[in-house]
């Protein structure tokens, strides 16, 4: 089994607060895998690093081979590596069809006339600006800017956040479908129930340590850890 | 009635150069951060170079080929210098780019001479439009035509193409444009150039109506400043609308009273800055 992204003791800082600790983890190529953690954990700080968007003190990071670590992050998603960020970040100012003008054009399966089929709801919303839609209509269209650029791993942070329960299950299912393409996926939730479900590995992070990596399955099926988990806002969806 | 009709025209124009100035200072302050400094002394090295180049390519070509070299220096400018500052506080694009306007002014100056220059022009464009209009002449019209053109193309590139959408992307978010793969460091460069065309452009059509001199850029920088902040940062729309405002403010307070047609300008920013601090149409919270 190759993997799709290898990352060795990172330590991150944001100016003097050190945040992550020697974080080791990797994305097997075309599995799910899960990072999870309470709140400030460093969840997003870890994929920060990966993308080179706050770039790691120390530590390697490999993908698809390369040593990425120094590579702006322009590069490193070029690579073919689709981020779809905490918070969404939609071009708020911007259409939905701006929107999606915006990725590099990387040659592949995904195209504006795909990710429509995908999600009609943003065909329907074309002319709308970023900042008129909806929570799951904008987790949609950042999914939808992510994969325009046909990338080989896809890592979302938190993608169900704020969402009503329905739309969370279709965005985990849209996960899941992006697995079937063969698509690696990194994924960040407070989710933990529902991603356990889906994901092949997992790792826990606490205060920027990893505390557990193993297979999703036998994570899921330590009640005690997975409550621990799970805070109470994702109790309520399960 | 005709002063007042000549003023109007020349507010329209007057304005017109605030827009052309302040729409390439507004494009690379919205997606760099930068203050820059030295955009007038690219408006007069386009003035310039077209001046060198009218004996050999003609008035039109120098037309479309110095804004276009203006452009090509401003790259290098911006290859070599200002991209270094990128991620420092803005105070040090500011002072890099204040100390690079001098340095340009004196280049000017040693290259081209201290004392002023025309620019000649196709005879029929010196020409009055008529008899009773005799202040309005072929160029005046044909400099506001010019502006006219090119700001709606400057805005439907921005508007239709990738790369002017993914320049408008990051104004607001230009982290996120970087992790959709695009290079944030040629986007900043091309953007950089684009205002250093339109810098030059404004260059070439002002040395045709008041000649050349080392500093010319200067009258227009502060009022394009002005035209940015009345407008609101952040907004191109409110920069056209700013340009245009303080050219017709300036001028009409000139039929008025003389004296005060520099002041008026100052005036109506101050009471933006008071009373609406984001500009007319300005994005909340960008001049925090
Ligand atoms: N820009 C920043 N500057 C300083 N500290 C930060 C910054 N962003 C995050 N932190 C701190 O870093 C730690 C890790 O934050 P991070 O956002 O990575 O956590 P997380 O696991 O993603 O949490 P959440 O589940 O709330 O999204 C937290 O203690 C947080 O306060
Ligand atoms: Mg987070």
């Amino acid at each position: 089994m190759t993997a799709a992204l290898t990352a060795e003791g990172l330590h991150t800082y944001y100016g003097k607060s050190h945040i992550l600790h020697g974080v080791s983890l990797e994305v097997a190529e075309g599995k799910i895998t899960a990072l999870l953690g309470r709140n400030g954990a460093g969840k997003t700080t870890t994929l920060r690093s990966l993308m080179g968007l706050t770039p790691a003190r120390e530590g390697k990071i490999t993908i698809f081979g390369e040593d990425t670590t120094r590579w702006p992050t322009f590069r490193v998603a070029a690579a073919g590596v689709g981020y779809v960020p905490e918070g969404r970040r939609i071009f708020a100012n911007l259409s939905v069809e701006e929107n999606l003008m915006v990725p590099l054009e990387r040659g592949g399966p995904w195209t504006v006339e795909r990710i429509y089929q995908l999600f009609p709801r943003l065909a329907e919303r074309k002319q709308n600006r970023g900042r008129q839609l909806s929570g799951g209509e904008q987790e949609m269209l950042s999914i939808g800017r992510a994969l325009l650029l046909n990338p080989k791993l896809l890592i979302l942070d938190e993608p169900s956040q704020g969402l009503a329960p329905l739309i969370v299950r279709e965005v985990f299912r849209i996960v899941q479908q992006m697995k079937a393409e063969g698509i690696s996926v990194l994924l960040v939730e407070q989710n933990a129930r529902m991603s356990l479900e889906i994901a092949d590995n997992a790792y826990v992070l606490d205060d920027g340590i990893v505390v557990y990596s193993g297979p999703a399955r036998e994570l899921a099926a330590d009640e005690a850890r997975v409550r621990a988990l799970a805070g109470a806002s994702a109790e309520e969806w399960t | 009635m005709q002063l007042v009709l000549f003023n109007v025209t020349n507010g329209l124009i007057i304005g017109a150069f605030y827009v052309l100035m302040a729409l390439g200072l507004s494009l690379i302050l919205n997606l760099s951060n930068v203050i820059n400094f030295a955009h007038g002394n690219f408006l007069a090295l386009g003035g310039y170079l077209a001046y060198t180049l009218t004996p050999t390519l003609g008035y039109w070509g120098a037309l479309l080929v110095a804004p276009l070299l203006t452009a090509l220096i401003g790259l290098a400018v911006e290859r070599l210098m200002i991209r270094r500052v990128y991620n420092r506080d803005p105070v040090y694009s500011l002072l890099l780019t204040f100390g690079f306007a001098f340095v340009m002014q004196d280049i000017a100056r040693y290259v081209w001479g201290p004392n002023g220059l025309p620019l000649g022009l196709p005879d029929f464009l010196s020409q009055p439009i008529s008899a009773e209009l005799f202040f309005v002449t072929w160029y005046r019209v044909f400099m506001v035509f010019v502006v006219i053109v090119v700001v709606l193309g400057l805005f439907a590139f921005l508007r239709y193409t990738r790369v002017g959408v993914r320049i408008r992307a990051g104004t607001l978010d230009l982290e996120t444009v970087a992790s959709l793969g695009v290079n944030i460091s040629f986007l900043r460069t091309f953007n950089f150039a684009l205002g250093c065309f339109l810098a030059g452009l404004s260059g070439v059509l002002a040395a045709g109506q008041i000649g050349l001199n080392p500093n010319m850029g200067d009258d227009l920088l502060m009022p394009s400043f002005i035209a940015i902040i009345v407008g609101g940062v952040g907004s191109l729309i409110g920069t056209l609308f700013g340009g245009l405002l303080i050219g017709m403010a300036a001028a009409l307070t000139t039929v008025f009273y003389p004296s005060a047609s520099e002041a008026v300008i100052y005036a109506i920013m101050m009471l933006v800055l008071l009373f609406r601090p984001r500009g007319f149409m300005g994005e909340e919270g960008m001049m925090s």
